[in-house]
């Protein structure tokens, strides 16, 4: 007898939360490795809120990122655009960079904002200051920003404090720069940043933004792209010490707990199944800080090259009652998150060449990929060499293959940046279903069935190629120390004098 | 009558206590020990494996505990197996060799030693509580008559004494034997076909199938059974069913993972539909590393672990386990806990109440108390790696101390055999067997699982890691004492040319004559 009236009520629950757009949260982790997670497989990682979302949610196992390195690869994920199209390449902005990730792109907060939603940004940007805060988050769409505006070892770091007591950073990070400023919005509050204190600033921004926004009854979107498995990694006094695998377990576990304080956020304000939370790296592992870099699994080599270590990622998207627990193995990319927020949301594309494609059915009905390649850019693309490598299928062919100093100290010799480009004509061809490490290269002798698909593969590249018009690089219009955050920015002498301890 | 009420119900929670008790204390549970061939920890999908193989094995994981810090004893099959099955380190039982300095041994059908008389297999000890046990699939004790599992404890037998090489000549090398129980049934690529050119083969199927009979048959029975499934599919040359050829993503050995996955998890139904599951414990690992030397088409993965099969990095020797016994194991659990394949003789024992002998030393640790309580943990203890007879690792804590480094000799290898394909560690993965015991190379796993980058000798970190070790293996080599080697002698005389029960067959076949020499062990 009790039953029916529950379930009624639940119905119309249910139908209340449907009709109100879901909220996003998009957690963006540093340098982290396909082979990074518990749940990806490594044996001595702890998260387990991350495994909580696999565990309930839809685990990616070939999701990718465009970019081996960074910045570009955070322009298309805020884009869903290769990064070529927007000019955000090659290698990464600097503290002091004149360009930016333009602000005629379209970010994903900028179509939700027409959908009403509330915006806010946490954690690393990474796609310019400029003058003035010219390309700071609040100038692309987001509401509210907390966090560095660019990679944190991109400042002197030797005399900064990464472990409680008082660890000093390993290493010296950039030196003859500012030290590493904490913006809100588009003031800095803090220089240098004080990272045991870090995290638990950002969880506390994230989950106020989430019950404000909640108790408004408005949808919101929260884009957290942490720094923490980035060099020098670091941890405050809840996190350090705690797992097995040393300072990077520390302060991979430190972003894990906040994403648990956000799924705590969630089901506190009762909006957790009106929640889509998706999680992805940004790049792979930079294995050359060796047993405190990341980990790339199974896969080739890493951070900065395009072999699958340096380009293929973690990825979980969760949200309970509407993705089904399990695992998918279709294609999928950072691009594609623009498309799929957007037709969740009922929002308008933007009329631009977008390269996303809508994944929802990926997500809601464990269905088959709309993507079929995946085009893999090297650090520094350009016209001439064009693409680096193209994943049709289960088939990848290289054009090109080169190691890069963030994957040094590798025992493979395809990976240090002793291995100098290389041209591959007919490409290197490999069978990434049964050989996902790429040590078996394909032999074509004889083998008229792989020609085909090589011949497929060339086809579809110079189709993809032809419509690609390269955007003007914004990273090589320089840098100017005048342009480094400076909380004081009458002082001298620079950089020395821009320090403000406290918020 | 509130007062009858409550009386009677008193009475009734009473009898389901007692029953219960009852039960527990007449019935141990059944014990079913899965073991793989050749499969890497990297291989399934809960370990990061990205093809879609092992949707049982996940399931089976999610509802069970999960031991990512499991080894096995050595890093090939027959020690390996010895080691299981007597609790104890193969340099301990016999199943190694001293005919070079730390070689691999096993035995192929010309070793004329097999599992020493003197050990005690965990099939004879469960013997004294009732167990039924059989074993299905490969053996790797021994092929002599006295060496087979129904002269070792076994009460049942279906499968072969060797490795599925072949096809052979019969008249220099006879095909594999088959057996059931006491008797040959036929002959690999004779009566039980292996297409070696399509990956066919039903085996797989036939070893289902005869877990499916013991079990139903001991149900029926009301007998506890001890069931020792050992399939070979995933061991070259790999094979798979015809329904599951070409059905993965990587290939014949993707084929094959499918098809064992689907089996497992067709016997864990099974025990669900018998409502068994909470009386059978279950345990799956594999015997070694994946064999990556014999990539792509016939090898696993190790995931991020060093090298694999044959070696004693990570790789090697670190196997995929699963525990899975609902209502008894909590679901989803994962314990860090170093463990190996020697405890499940001392844990099965436990399990069925029977005290371990107590006239040997055993290597294998009782792990139900951290099986039935995450929680718990267990004494400080290390693993040890061995390659023949030289001790080329130890593992405590989170440190690894190698004492030799050797994958293979440059000979092997610059014939294309690579143990280490894509992973050449610089003074690691060396070609030369190299001495570091006055230097360990020191690997702190947690931070380094894949063995890469060495401590300096300098840091205090070493140092300390270092002192701690070295007393373990002091210790440990103060006290060992090594069994006589059963594997040093090989003759063709003694290879399976008639079996018992070839005369029924027709199919026995004349031995050469008696000429032992010492078998030449190359890695």
């Amino acid at each position: 007898m009790d039953y029916i009236p529950l379930s009624f009520v639940s119905i119309l629950f249910f139908c209340a939360c449907s009709a109100s757009p879901p909220n996003f949260i998009l957690l963006f982790a540093d340098d982290l490795g396909f082979g990074d997670l518990g749940c990806y497989g490594h044996p001595t990682s702890l998260t387990p809120n991350l495994d909580r979302l696999a565990a309930a949610g839809l685990r990616f196992t070939d999701f990718y990122c465009t970019s081996p390195v960074c910045t570009p690869s955070r322009a298309s994920l805020l884009t869903g655009r290769y990064q070529t199209r927007s000019g955000v390449y090659p290698g990464v902005l600097y503290p002091g960079s004149i360009g930016g990730l333009p602000l005629n792109e379209t970010t994903i907060a900028e179509v939700l904002k027409p959908q009403g939603y509330a915006t806010a940004a946490v954690g690393k940007w990474h796609l310019g200051v400029g003058a003035n805060g010219t390309y700071l988050p609040t100038r692309q769409g987001f509401d509210e920003y907390l966090g560095i505006p660019y990679s944190h070892d991109m400042g002197p770091c030797r005399n900064l404090t990464c472990f409680p007591p008082d660890v000093k950073c390993f290493g010296l990070c950039d030196v003859g720069t500012v030290t590493v400023p904490l913006m809100k919005n588009d003031a800095i509050i803090q220089q240098p940043v004080n990272f045991l204190d870090l995290e638990k600033a950002y969880s506390d921004f994230a989950t106020s933004f989430i019950i404000t926004s909640a108790t408004k009854k408005q949808p919101f979107f929260l884009y957290y792209p942490s720094h923490h498995t980035h060099y020098p990694q670091y941890a405050g006094p809840e996190a350090a010490g705690r797992t097995l695998r040393g300072p990077f377990g520390d302060s991979l576990f430190e972003f894990d707990n906040t994403i648990g304080n956000l799924l705590e956020t969630l089901e506190k304000t009762q909006i957790i199944n009106n929640t889509l939370i998706f999680f992805t790296s940004d790049n792979g592992p930079e294995l050359m800080r060796m047993s405190r870099g990341g980990n790339a699994g199974l896969l080739k080599c890493g951070k900065g090259t395009t072999y699958e270590g340096g380009m293929r990622e973690p990825a979980i998207a969760f949200w309970p009652g509407t993705i089904q627990p399990g695992v998918t193995h279709e294609m999928a990319s950072t691009l594609d998150i623009l498309p799929t927020f957007a037709s969740l949301a009922g929002a308008k594309l933007p009329t631009v060449m977008l390269d996303g494609v809508d994944m929802t059915e990926i997500l809601t009905n464990q269905g088959k990929s709309k993507r079929e390649t995946m085009m893999f850019y090297p650090t520094d693309p350009s016209e001439m060499y064009g693409l680096f490598a193209l994943r049709m299928g289960k088939y990848k062919a290289h054009f090109y293959t080169r190691g890069a100093t963030h994957s040094g100290t590798t025992p493979d010799q395809d990976c240090p940046v002793f291995a100098v480009l290389k041209a591959h004509d007919p490409p290197l061809l490999f069978d990434l279903e049964a050989d996902p490490s790429e040590h078996y290269p394909l032999t074509l002798f004889g083998r008229p069935d792989l020609q085909e698909v090589v011949d497929k593969i060339m086809k579809e590249k110079e189709k993809f190629e032809a419509t690609m018009v390269f955007g003007r690089s914004e990273i090589s219009k320089g840098t100017d120390p005048n342009l480094e955050p400076c909380c004081n920015p009458q002082c001298s002498p620079k950089p020395r004098c821009c320090q403000r301890p406290n918020p | 009558l509130t007062m009858r009420v409550l009386c009677t119900l008193t009475l009734s929670v009473f009898s389901v206590i007692c029953s219960s008790l009852k039960v527990k204390a007449s019935n141990p549970p059944n014990i079913i020990i899965m073991l793989m061939d050749d499969m890497g920890w990297g291989d399934l999908g809960v370990f990061g494996q990205p093809s879609k193989e092992t949707p049982n094995l996940d399931a089976m994981a999610a509802q069970g505990m999960l031991l990512p810090n499991f080894y096995t004893a050595n890093p090939l099959c027959s020690p390996s197996r010895a080691a299981l099955l007597t609790g104890r380190l193969p340099v301990r039982n016999g199943f190694y060799t001293t005919n070079g300095h730390a070689r691999n041994a096993y035995t192929p059908q010309e070793i004329v030693g097999g599992i020493s008389k003197d050990e005690i297999l965990l099939p004879q000890l469960l013997k004294k509580r009732g167990y039924i046990s059989k074993i299905v699939g490969k053996w790797h004790l021994g092929h002599r008559p006295q060496y087979l599992p129904l002269r070792n404890g076994f009460d049942q037998w279906f499968g072969a004494p060797n490795c599925h090489f072949g096809p052979y000549n019969s008249s220099v090398r006879p095909n594999i034997p088959v057996y059931n129980n006491t008797e040959m049934v036929g002959r690999y690529y004779e009566e039980f076909k292996i297409n070696k050119k399509t990956g066919e083969s039903n085996l797989t199927q036939i070893y289902l199938q005869e877990a499916f009979d013991f079990i139903l048959e001991q149900h029926a029975s009301q007998q506890p059974f001890f069931l020792y499934w050992a399939p070979d599919a995933t061991h070259a040359p790999v094979y798979a069913s015809k329904s599951f050829l070409g059905q993965s993503q990587r290939g014949r050995y993707g084929d094959a993972v499918m098809e064992l996955d689907d089996s497992i998890g067709r016997i864990l139904s099974l025990l669900r539909s018998l409502h068994i599951e909470n009386d059978t414990f279950v345990f799956f690992t594999s015997d070694n590393g994946a064999a990556v030397m014999s990539g792509p088409n016939e090898s696993g993965s190790n995931g991020p672990f060093l090298c694999g099969k044959e070696t004693t990095f990570e790789g090697g020797m670190r196997e995929p386990a699963i525990v899975w016994w609902p209502g008894h194991i909590k679901e989803g659990s994962v314990s860090y806990e170093l463990a190996s394949v020697m405890d499940l003789y001392p844990t099965s024992l436990a399990l069925a109440g029977i005290s371990p002998p107590d006239d040997r030393t055993l290597d294998g640790l009782d792990l139900t108390p951290v099986l039935l309580k995450p929680s718990h943990t267990l004494q400080i203890r290390p693993i040890f790696f061995y390659r023949g007879n030289e001790l080329m690792a130890v593992r405590l804590g989170q440190y690894k101390a190698h004492y030799w480094t050797w994958s293979n000799s440059w000979e092997e290898f610059k014939a294309g055999i690579n143990f280490c394909p894509g992973q050449e560690v610089p003074g690691v993965t060396t070609h030369n067997q190299t001495e570091h015991t006055m230097q360990p190379l020191i690997f702190h796993l947690g931070r380094d699982p894949g063995e890469k980058f060495p401590l300096s000798v300098l840091s205090n970190e070493y140092q300390d890691a270092l002192g701690r070790i070295s007393s373990v293996v002091e210790q440990h080599q103060k006290s060992l004492v090594p069994a006589a080697p059963q594997l040093n002698m090989c003759d063709l005389a003694v290879m399976n040319w008639a079996p018992e029960g070839c005369e029924k067959l027709g199919k026995c076949l004349k031995a050469p004559k008696s000429e032992p020499w010492k078998c030449d062990w190359p890695h």
